[in-house]
């Protein structure tokens, strides 16, 4: 008798608990749903989270070609000769790889460091171009005789730099092995000889998880 | 004692209020998944078959707005695209392939939910040809949008999946063919030569099946590019094989480029519920299980003619998304009936156990289980019933392509007509989705208010 009454108030005790229980884990789960995780970390530090093309693919890539555009050869013969700064323009880079990659951000990096480092000019691009020449087309109508900037009076590039991206992606059900290789090269303008040529490999397996919750 | 005891009371109330509150929580999951995806997309497909695929939009646009589930992204990708904004639809479609990314491996909750509840709580991650054809579509949206580099990456990646699902020939024919027209589109005549050559193995393998039989245009194109790489052996076997011993490839030359016309006609079958008693020894009776069929038989299509400067032209079919969607539910029956009897057994038990703690109890469980038996009627049903391809090789210049479809008499029943500029060694591609025709001596006016009422009360 007395340990009926002990079993009775023990499972009225177990379905307030799980009464309390159970919204408190729905809650949990809601809320965990609700606010995202948000971790500020530094803009070098490497998050490899999907195992596709990321910033810390783009920034080897600037970091490997900066260095080996500015120690080369072709920069000093040039400036012996013409005894100035080399001017290059960005031509196009070709994403040959199996991912979407947006190209521009490590263009953009190496032309930041070219052009800071004070041995390579750069002129804007076909399509920078066309803007900065509406511009101009604009003063010779508006702007006052002194500030007036005159058409014609552009820069020509030396140098062009082209390039390519290409991926080989071996995979087997759940694994890859996923393989780029960066191509730029700087072609001299009127001559067509290429100069440099810089390369950057990058290579990474991604393992994919068989189970989930 | 009296306090205690009442309090009890309250406790125990408050107890079964939790519970109350917990059932009509787990009822109203319940009543939500109640309306299948075959439902939903019979009414979403409404607007289609009255030739205004932007209402179709508006209804697939309303579900799902945090854009978790597969399914409706992958609709919404094709109706942007059949409302022309293929940049829209590209930008939903990636959604679509980052979640199916995540729903990749085996999920233990979604299985076990799957032999507790029902099928649909599994993720749907798509088959393998809708995952294909994904790829297929965002590729032809970034034709369309000019991209064709963009186009190239599309088809890298379908390659990737198709070399992960390995083994087996599980090579989607046409996406191998896409992939084979845009590398000679972008001039890669070697790889281009590749991808045709796959492209033929699937068809020669699994074509009047799965698959249509090897379109004469494919044919043409391998002999074509077999000639143009100088590889003459191979040549002789193929023109063999496909008895095309009058052949002769055109040169390529400045002169001339080409239009890739692709048709996408007629709309996939819909899959709806079935439910049959079967008898399971384990618990020695029959339970009732719910499974996905297709009921109704293939449809007839309408017949598309192509006219180009006065000269007709057939467009041949290169994948039949109809055969594909049968046979991918065909493969899937056997772990579909096992885990829809599995399922039975544990809902069995669930309302035998009720029933012997209360009477309610076990109604209640009956109720649920008959209610939460739902087959799995998800497939990404705005793909086309088929897709239609012809090439066809033109003086530089502007042309006006005409299609027009047909019905079995042989009447034209709706045209199409766009203006393409053929470059020279360059393709142009033309891209259109048919379903059906659209009476044409109806006022558009009168037709908005009708379309209006049916979305409303689609809802």
């Amino acid at each position: 008798m007395k340990s009926g009454i002990f079993n009775s108030a023990h499972n009225q005790a177990m379905v307030r608990r799980l009464g309390v229980l159970l919204p408190a884990i729905a809650m949990s789960f809601m809320l965990a749903a609700c606010n995202p995780t948000v971790t500020r970390v530094e803009s070098d530090a490497v998050t490899d989270l999907s195992g596709n093309w990321n910033d810390t693919d783009s920034r080897l890539v600037a970091q490997e070609m900066i260095q080996d555009v500015l120690s080369r050869s072709w920069l000093t013969k040039f400036n012996r000769t013409n005894g100035k700064a080399p001017t290059v323009i960005v031509g196009t880079v070709r994403n040959l790889s199996h991912e979407h990659i947006n190209t521009r951000t490590f263009i953009a990096d190496m032309e930041r460091e070219l052009i800071n480092s004070g041995e390579v000019e750069f002129v804007a691009s076909a399509t920078d171009r066309d803007e900065v020449r509406g511009e101009v087309k604009d003063q010779d109508l508006h702007a006052s005789e002194e500030t007036r900037k005159a058409m014609g009076q552009e820069v020509g590039a030396d140098f062009m730099l082209q390039g390519s991206i290409n991926s080989i992606v071996d995979a087997v059900s759940g694994e890859q092995a996923r393989f780029y290789q960066i191509d730029l090269t700087l072609i001299e303008l009127g001559t067509n000889r290429k100069v440099w040529v810089g390369q950057k490999k990058i290579k990474k397996t991604v393992e994919k998880g068989g189970f989930r919750l | 004692m009296l306090p205690s005891r009442l309090s009890d009371r309250i406790r125990t109330i408050a107890g079964s209020n939790t519970l109350r509150l917990f059932v009509i929580c787990c009822l109203s999951v319940v009543i939500q998944s109640c309306a299948s995806y075959g439902q939903h997309a019979v009414t979403m497909r409404d607007g289609l078959l009255t030739g205004r695929p932007d209402l179709s939009l508006a209804i697939a646009e309303k579900k799902d707005l945090e854009q978790e589930e597969v399914i409706s992204s992958l609709d919404k990708g094709m109706l942007r695209r059949m409302t022309n904004d293929y940049q829209g639809s590209n930008q939903i479609l990636e959604v679509a392939k980052q979640e199916i990314e995540k729903l990749y491996g085996i999920s233990i909750t979604e299985n076990l939910a799957s032999v507790t509840v029902n099928d649909t709580l599994r993720g749907y991650e798509g088959d393998r040809y809708e995952q294909l054809l994904l790829h297929a579509y965002m590729a032809m949206n970034y034709i369309q949008l000019g991209q064709l580099d963009s186009a190239r990456v599309e088809m890298l990646q379908a390659n990737v999946k198709m070399m992960e699902w390995g083994e087996e020939p599980e090579e989607d024919a046409f996406v191998r063919y896409l992939e084979g027209i845009i590398y000679e589109a972008l001039g890669e005549y070697d790889s281009a030569l590749i991808s045709y050559r796959k492209a033929y193995t699937v068809y020669k393998e699994k074509g009047g099946a799965q698959y249509p039989v090897t379109p004469m245009a494919l044919k043409k194109d391998l002999l074509r590019l077999l000639a143009w790489q100088g590889l003459w052996n191979e040549y002789k076997t193929y023109n063999k094989e496909f008895s095309l011993t009058d052949f002769q490839p055109y040169k390529s030359s400045n002169k001339f480029g080409e239009v890739v016309i692709i048709l996408n006609n007629g709309l996939a079958p819909i899959r709806s519920e079935n439910a049959l008693p079967i008898f399971s020894s384990e618990v020695q009776r029959n339970l009732r299980v719910a499974f996905p069929v297709y009921r109704e038989p293939k449809k007839s299509l309408y017949l598309p003619r192509v006219t180009v400067n006065q000269q007709p032209y057939l467009l041949e079919t290169v994948e039949d998304i109809d055969a594909l969607a049968r046979y991918s539910l065909e493969q899937a029956m056997a772990g579909i009936m096992a885990r829809a009897t599995a399922r039975a057994v544990v809902k069995y038990n669930s309302q035998h156990t009720a029933n012997e703690n209360s009477s309610i109890a076990g109604l209640l469980m009956t109720v649920t289980n008959l209610i939460t038996e739902r087959a799995d009627t998800r497939s990404w049903t705005t793909l086309p019933q088929e897709i239609q391809l012809q090439r066809i090789v033109l003086p530089v210049g502007e042309h006006q392509i005409r299609i027009q479809m047909t019905n079995a008499a042989g009447q034209v029943v709706d045209v199409m007509e766009e203006t393409v500029v053929v470059k020279p060694k360059k393709s142009s591609f033309v891209i259109k989705h048919w379903n059906t025709p659209v009476p044409k001596q109806v006022k558009a006016g009168s037709q908005t208010d009708k379309q209006t009422d049916k979305i409303t009360a689609g809802k």
